[in-house]
């Protein structure tokens, strides 16, 4: 990694390369070495300016974003947005003539309409990082991810991972599930028929059975998290019945802990839905790990879209 | 009236180009005389055509003007204009304005209007539903008597099938023809583009092609029950125009039309979010495109039109699921059909002049207009070599919603005459 930005902006995982993934895990890692420091600050993106916006509420991505920015040393602002301004209305180009004006350094955004952070880009010159957008892509979660398995594993090429839940509406699913493939993964999805999309790239296969997909031997069960809120649109009859037909019950847990497979989730979980509780406190369960991670591979991607703008004297 | 000479243009007609040029002489709102080293009469003004095509107006009948209610959109002067620029000289304004279109006195009032301001032909269709809000009945009879040219909800279909079987069944003694923008609201829901990978490549709800399909079957069924005249609008799936092309061999009186659009782009424009690209139907697929194409040439697709749909800038510059759908098309009509339809070998003049001048005006009832000796006037002097690059500036319609602009254009209309007045673009 030299100090040359590879891109102004990180919106999606389609548009990198390999190299240019692996470059960002590959800088995550002496970052996270940093957190066994007492001292966990570097001063990389001192003077820098970082506005977080989120137009949907959320509290990890928004932290660890925030963690993230400030082990770096950068000047953190976190733009409230009241959501009611844009039932409003307010224009995305509104938005963006309030940024331009505001000269940050980068703007971190999570929206819950997809291609946002795209339009927000194309017209701002700061760099954008999509925090996740509709159901389009949420690379951050990809990249830490990504970091996740390899970290577990050594290596991501050749292992199988298969995601379960919501296919449909979810950017994690999306983006993670691409990026994993890109690294030489094997990615399958398992789902209710409402919820995995038969619009799904070719090479994202889905069984129809949790037997069909236990008998695969995954390295790691993905979950999803399953979207109460949407539940007014019925794609499955009631989070019980999700739980017993494609959630990790106590008898699959068994199963899982037996075949020594790891779990994921992006969090936050639905303890009794997508998983019995027991699995919380299961060794082989990377949840904390990917949350830790997030905070190394944010700051990977901060320090590797690091702008170039004129250093500050002194 | 004024009179006018075009000297050396080659005329265009159903079956292509003539082989060589003629000579055009037009007075009192008439082609008085066609042929070759004609000599202007005394005050007649003459246009050199050498180079330019001389075609028949276009009728373009699916079009959006939003006057009265929504003048900061479009009205129909500026959406009148708009459609002589692009080489169109007839026009149906659909009947989604605020307040709709829905009674006798509505349509007589669209009617003063056009008399007083539109730069064109300009007709009116009328609601199917009171308010266009599917619920009851609009004033069918009081519209018919006021000459309404087409019966529609369009945007929106008629979601309550007894309804629109009642809607058909009065309209059909009326002699009106009921045209039907085919969609089904709960399989739709809230939908921004086509269906497909791309939809679930860049995270947006889609709009299945069946949900556009089941509906087109239930109202051919219905015209088939009722025997009342249907036109389905803005077809935009290969199976759609299957189902279509079924019902015209079943011998019903059904019509199509196919938006231009729909001829050119698939639903991997959307790719960069770009609203110019959301229309309702979305864009679809390289196989609906292609199917589409093959419909107007074998004449399944009885009409084309512009679906000409304006918005303001600022409700365009919203994100992709918020922003309004359509497309502001009417500017250049001509110069995109010849551009992306002519030139790329897809359709020929014929095809053009059969389903952009004869078809709609058959369909309507209207009096047929050609280039020849007693045809009213109504013409376009265009160059089809003349390239020109698209810019906002260039704009008769307030909406600048289109995905031509910046992008150069093969063809430019120089001359529009209306029964005979002439209109200069060069």
């Amino acid at each position: 990694m030299t100090d040359q930005p590879r891109r102004k902006d990180l919106l999606d995982i389609q548009s990198l390369s390999v190299d240019e993934v692996n470059g960002i895990l590959d800088a995550a890692v002496p970052f996270k070495d940093l957190f066994k420091r007492s001292v966990k600050k570097v001063p990389t993106l001192k003077g820098k300016q970082v506005l977080t916006l989120f137009y949907e509420p959320s509290t990890r991505t928004k932290s660890s974003f925030e963690i993230a920015a400030k082990r770096l040393s950068a000047d953190v602002t976190n733009f409230s947005v009241s959501t009611s301004s844009v039932v409003k209305g307010e224009s995305v180009l509104d938005t963006i003539d309030t940024l331009q004006a505001m000269r940050t350094d980068y703007v971190i955004i999570r929206h819950q309409m997809s291609g946002v952070p795209e339009m927000i880009a194309r017209h701002t010159d700061a760099s954008v990082i999509n925090a996740g957008d509709g159901y389009h892509a949420h690379p951050t979660q990809a990249l830490l991810d990504a970091y996740t398995v390899r970290e577990t594993f050594g290596e991501i090429a050749g292992r199988r991972i298969l995601i379960v839940g919501d296919i449909k509406h979810s950017r994690v699913a999306r983006s993670t599930s691409r990026i994993l493939k890109m690294l030489g993964a094997d990615v399958r999805v398992f789902g209710p028929g409402t919820l995995v999309p038969d619009d799904r790239p070719e090479w994202l296969q889905a069984f129809a059975n949790w037997d069909a997909a236990f008998a695969w031997k995954p390295d790691a069960i993905y979950l999803l998290r399953v979207q109460r809120e949407r539940q007014d649109d019925q794609f499955f009859p009631s989070v019980q019945e999700y739980h017993k037909f494609f959630g990790i019950t106590a008898q699959r847990f068994a199963r899982v802990r037996d075949e020594g497979i790891y779990i994921m989730h992006p969090g936050p979980v639905n303890r009794g839905v997508e998983l019995v509780d027991a699995v919380m406190d299961y060794d082989r369960s990377l949840i904390n790990q990917q949350v830790e991670n997030g905070i190394a591979t944010r700051m990977a991607v901060l320090y590797w879209l690091k702008p170039q703008s004129t250093p500050l004297p002194g | 009236m004024p009179t006018t000479l075009i000297k050396n243009a080659t005329l265009v007609d159903v079956n292509g180009l003539a082989e060589s040029p003629s000579d055009v002489l037009i007075s009192e709102g008439m082609i008085r005389k066609i042929g070759v080293g004609l000599v202007s009469p005394d005050g007649a003004t003459e246009i050199d055509g050498s180079g330019c095509l001389l075609l028949p107006g276009l009728f373009d009948m699916n079009v959006h003007l939003r006057e009265p209610g929504r003048e900061d959109k479009e009205s129909i002067a500026t959406g009148s204009a708009a459609a002589a620029h692009g080489g169109v000289t007839g026009i149906l304004a659909m009947p989604n304005t605020d307040p709709p279109i829905d009674t006798g006195g509505m349509v007589q009032s669209v009617r003063d209007l056009a008399s007083k301001k539109s730069s064109v032909q300009l007709l009116t269709a009328g609601c199917l539903t009171k308010g266009r809000e599917g619920k009851q009945m609009a004033a069918i009879a009081a519209m018919a008597e006021e000459g309404v040219y087409l019966l529609t909800d369009d945007p929106s279909p008629v979601a309550d099938p007894q309804l629109l079987r009642r809607c058909m069944e009065y309209a059909r003694q009326f002699n009106v023809r009921v045209a039907s923008h085919c969609s089904t609201a709960a399989l739709v829901k809230d939908g921004a583009m086509n269906e497909g990978p791309m939809a679930y490549q860049l995270g947006l709800p889609g709009m299945p092609a069946m949900a556009e399909e089941l509906a087109i079957f239930r109202d051919i069924e219905l015209a088939r029950l009722t025997g009342c005249k249907l036109h389905i609008q803005h077809v935009s799936t290969v199976r759609g125009l299957d189902l279509i092309r079924q019902a015209k061999t079943d011998g019903l009186d059904v019509t199509c039309e196919v938006a231009l659009h729909h001829l050119i782009f698939t639903d991997e424009a959307v790719v960069g979010y770009d609203t110019r690209f959301k229309m309702d139907p979305p864009l679809r697929t390289a196989v609906d495109r292609q199917a589409l194409i093959a419909g107007v040439v074998d004449g399944s697709v009885d009409v084309l039109v512009s679906d000409h749909a304006p918005h303001t800038d600022f409700e365009k510059s919203a994100d992709f699921n918020s922003a309004p759908f359509g497309v502001s098309a009417l500017d250049f009509v001509l110069p995109v059909v010849n551009d992306r339809l002519i030139t790329t070998g897809s359709l020929s003049w014929g095809a053009v002049i059969r389903s952009y001048v004869n078809r709609p005006r058959e369909i309507l009832g209207l009096e047929p207009v050609s280039v020849s000796e007693g045809s009213k006037a109504d013409l376009v002097l265009f160059d089809p070599n003349a390239r020109q690059t698209v810019s906002i500036e260039d704009f008769c319609s307030l909406g600048h919603n289109s995905p031509f602009i910046g992008e150069s254009l093969q063809g430019t209309v120089r001359y529009v005459f209306v029964v005979g007045r002439m209109i200069n673009f060069a």
